[in-house]
């Protein structure tokens, strides 16, 4: 059988599919709408707004351009309106531990220490940097209140924010996105592959489409591809309800998303394949799906930072797949990093497509 | 007379949990071209067995099976276009039309598009479901599914029409239109190959029956030539006498 025959019989598989899933009404509540969902709850649960919230502002800056930006600061009242965000003490000459210990104490969930040297230096366009104290125990507050200083401090050119040890914690939302976008596209990959196949055994169509001249490998191939198609889709529409909902931020590269994804897909694809040949129903294939995927979702670290989770779990993390893609996907999205920080991840990401495809593509052939 | 289909020696087993199912024990026949061939027998004598070697969907333990001259074996390729097949299964897509089913097979048989379309028009119509075209499949009766089944399999214009169980569940009206359905096609040139549970049905339309059970042909004649040999008048009881009165699982 020629090469463009096998292609033509594998698009005509793929517009079938997209064409049971424009049937399947029902679908598109958990393909779209359960991922968008799920950001926006975490969020605004984990944004939100707050009212007087207790913050202390060290101003050893002796110049006047800084009067401008507390000014700003107290007057702040949130997204909504309202009463105004901060209740603001100030103070001058206060050391960097002296400040933490005023936190540590819960007097102020945030302090912020303006330099000296601030307005010389804004003067003369130069560089600076502030320091940003939180109370990291408080994630909630404290990442509305860096939210905002960083969303004002951009307004401000020349002038940085230098935020200790918050990285990666108190941005929730930053550090979920791109493990939702990972697990969702996982969860689905697997999931409608291989309930789709297990659907046609149980109905038999597979079967009447592998006595058709189409080749086994068409007909994967088919599948294979609107699942890349489907995915990628998925993927866009969640990064823009992200961007637009929630406000985040995409820092890296879109190329190397699609890289990672299109890779994880084909694992998920042919997980879902080796999946479907072990079962005869869709039934039970969500059983066995179920117990597959559901652990990935919670021991991989999409909802928390692995470094958080006691040692066992961790070990458990590193044999899943999911695990890598969230790191690749958060080093890419949340760091801006390039393809040399990620080729560990999409090298494990490449073997487990490898695998899963292979076995999956073996089983298939031995099916019926 | 022209031989279409050969079969040598067949055998089939299946390993499934651990134990093996001689689902086909060293059978072989030969169709001839142009005729009616029905299989009977028992539940699990292994008829769908058989037709999912000769359809190239499995491939037997041992033995050798040539369709059209091609080996099924080395020349599934071949086979595939020139046969056309009606699965114990129905299997039609329910969230499908049943345009949208038709069509699927049609492209997948390469049938060029305008000829398609206009067999598509007219085989609806010869199975009256003309005025059901765009209703999903899932949502047909069992003799509509069956209707819509056999004419999937007959876009591609085949030479062989392999049909299991064409009337199992089927009300008498529904099964005296498929048997017609079955005679028109035969009328034209095409060779059928059926299996059926049913005495009367193999009666009334096959050229020569062959009796399946547990694995193996018992018996392989023109209907009036059974009955002649073990002295019965109906097939029924030729059958009964060939496999036995005990109830398969
Ligand atoms: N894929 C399979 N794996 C294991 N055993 C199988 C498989 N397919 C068929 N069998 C077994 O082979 C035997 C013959 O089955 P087959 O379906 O060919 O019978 P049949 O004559 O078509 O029966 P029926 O009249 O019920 O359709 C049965 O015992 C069945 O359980
Ligand atoms: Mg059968």
């Amino acid at each position: 059988m020629d090469v463009r025959t096998e292609l033509q019989h594998s698009w005509i598989i793929t517009v079938k599919e997209f064409r049971q899933l424009s049937r399947k009404k029902a679908l598109m509540v958990p393909l779209f709408l359960f991922p968008i969902i799920m950001i926006i709850f975490f969020g605004y649960g984990m944004g939100g707004t707050v009212k007087d919230a207790p913050i202390l502002i060290v101003n050893d800056d002796t110049g006047t351009a800084s009067n401008s930006l507390i000014q700003h600061i107290g007057s702040y009242t949130g997204k909504y309106g309202g009463e105004p965000m901060f209740s603001i003490t100030y103070t001058k000459d206060m050391s960097q531990s002296k400040a933490e210990s005023k936190i540590d104490a819960g007097w102020y969930k945030a302090v912020l220490l303006i330099p000296p040297d601030y307005s010389e230096k804004l003067a003369k366009n130069e560089s600076v940097t502030l320091i940003l104290l939180t109370d990291s125990s408080d994630t909630t507050t404290t990442g509305i209140i860096v939210n905002y200083m960083k969303q004002l401090f951009s307004e401000r050119g020349s002038v940085s924010l230098n935020v200790p040890n918050i990285y990666g914690d108190l941005e929730y939302l930053d550090f979920l996105t791109p493990a939702v976008i990972a697990l969702t596209i996982f969860m689905g990959s697997v999931a409608t592959t291989g309930s789709a196949i297990a659907g046609e055994k149980q109905d038999g169509t597979i079967v009447r489409i592998l006595m058709t001249p189409v080749s086994r490998r068409a007909v994967i191939l088919g599948k294979t591809i609107y699942q890349l198609i489907l995915q990628l889709i998925r993927a866009a529409i969640l990064i823009m309800a992200a961007y637009f909902l929630v406000g985040f931020h995409m820092n890296g590269s879109w190329l190397l998303v699609a890289l990672v994804l299109v890779i994880f897909t084909l694992g998920g694809v042919g997980m879902g394949i080796v999946m479907s040949t072990r079962v005869n129903d869709m039934e039970s294939f969500f059983q066995l799906n179920m117990l597959v995927t559901l652990p990935s979702m919670f021991i991989t670290g999409v909802f928390f930072p692995l470094s958080s989770v006691p040692d066992w779990m961790r070990y458990i993390a590193y044999l899943l797949p999911l695990t890598y893609a969230n790191d690749a996907m958060r080093t890419i999205m949340i760091k801006g990093q390039g393809l040399s920080a990620i080729s560990t991840d999409l090298i494990i990401l490449s073997l487990f497509a490898l695998i899963t495809f292979t076995a999956g593509v073996h089983l298939f052939r031995r099916e019926a | 007379m022209e031989t279409i289909i050969e079969v040598k020696d067949l055998v089939k087993v299946f390993h499934s949990r651990g134990r093996k199912i001689t689902a086909v024990n060293d059978v072989s026949f030969d169709v001839f071209k142009g005729e009616i061939f029905g299989m009977i027998g028992p539940n699990g004598a292994g008829k769908s067995t058989i037709f999912s070697m000769l359809t190239t969907l499995i491939k037997p333990t041992n033995g050798s099976i040539k369709v059209a001259g091609f080996d099924a074996d080395k020349e599934d390729d071949k086979i595939r276009p020139i046969i056309g097949i009606v699965p114990q299964k129905l299997s039609l897509y329910p969230d499908l039309t049943a345009r949208e089913n038709l069509e699927l097979m049609g492209k997948l048989y390469s049938v060029p598009k305008k000829l398609m379309e206009e067999r598509i028009d007219h085989y609806l119509q010869l199975v009256g479901l003309g005025s059901h075209a765009d209703r999903f499949a899932g949502g047909f009766s069992g003799g509509m599914k069956q209707r819509l089944s056999v004419i999937c399999a007959v876009l591609h214009d085949p030479q062989i029409i392999f049909w299991d169980e064409p009337s199992t569940g089927l009300d008498p009206q529904t099964r005296q239109a498929i048997w017609k359905l079955a005679r028109k096609f035969n009328g034209e040139g095409k060779t059928l190959v059926f299996t059926t549970h049913y005495m009367e049905e193999a009666d009334n339309l096959c050229d020569r029956v062959a009796v399946m059970n547990l694995g193996k042909m018992v018996a392989l004649d023109t209907p009036e030539n059974l009955k002649e040999r073990s002295g019965s008048t109906n097939l029924e009881e030729v059958f009964i006498h060939l496999t036995g009165e005990e109830v398969r699982d």
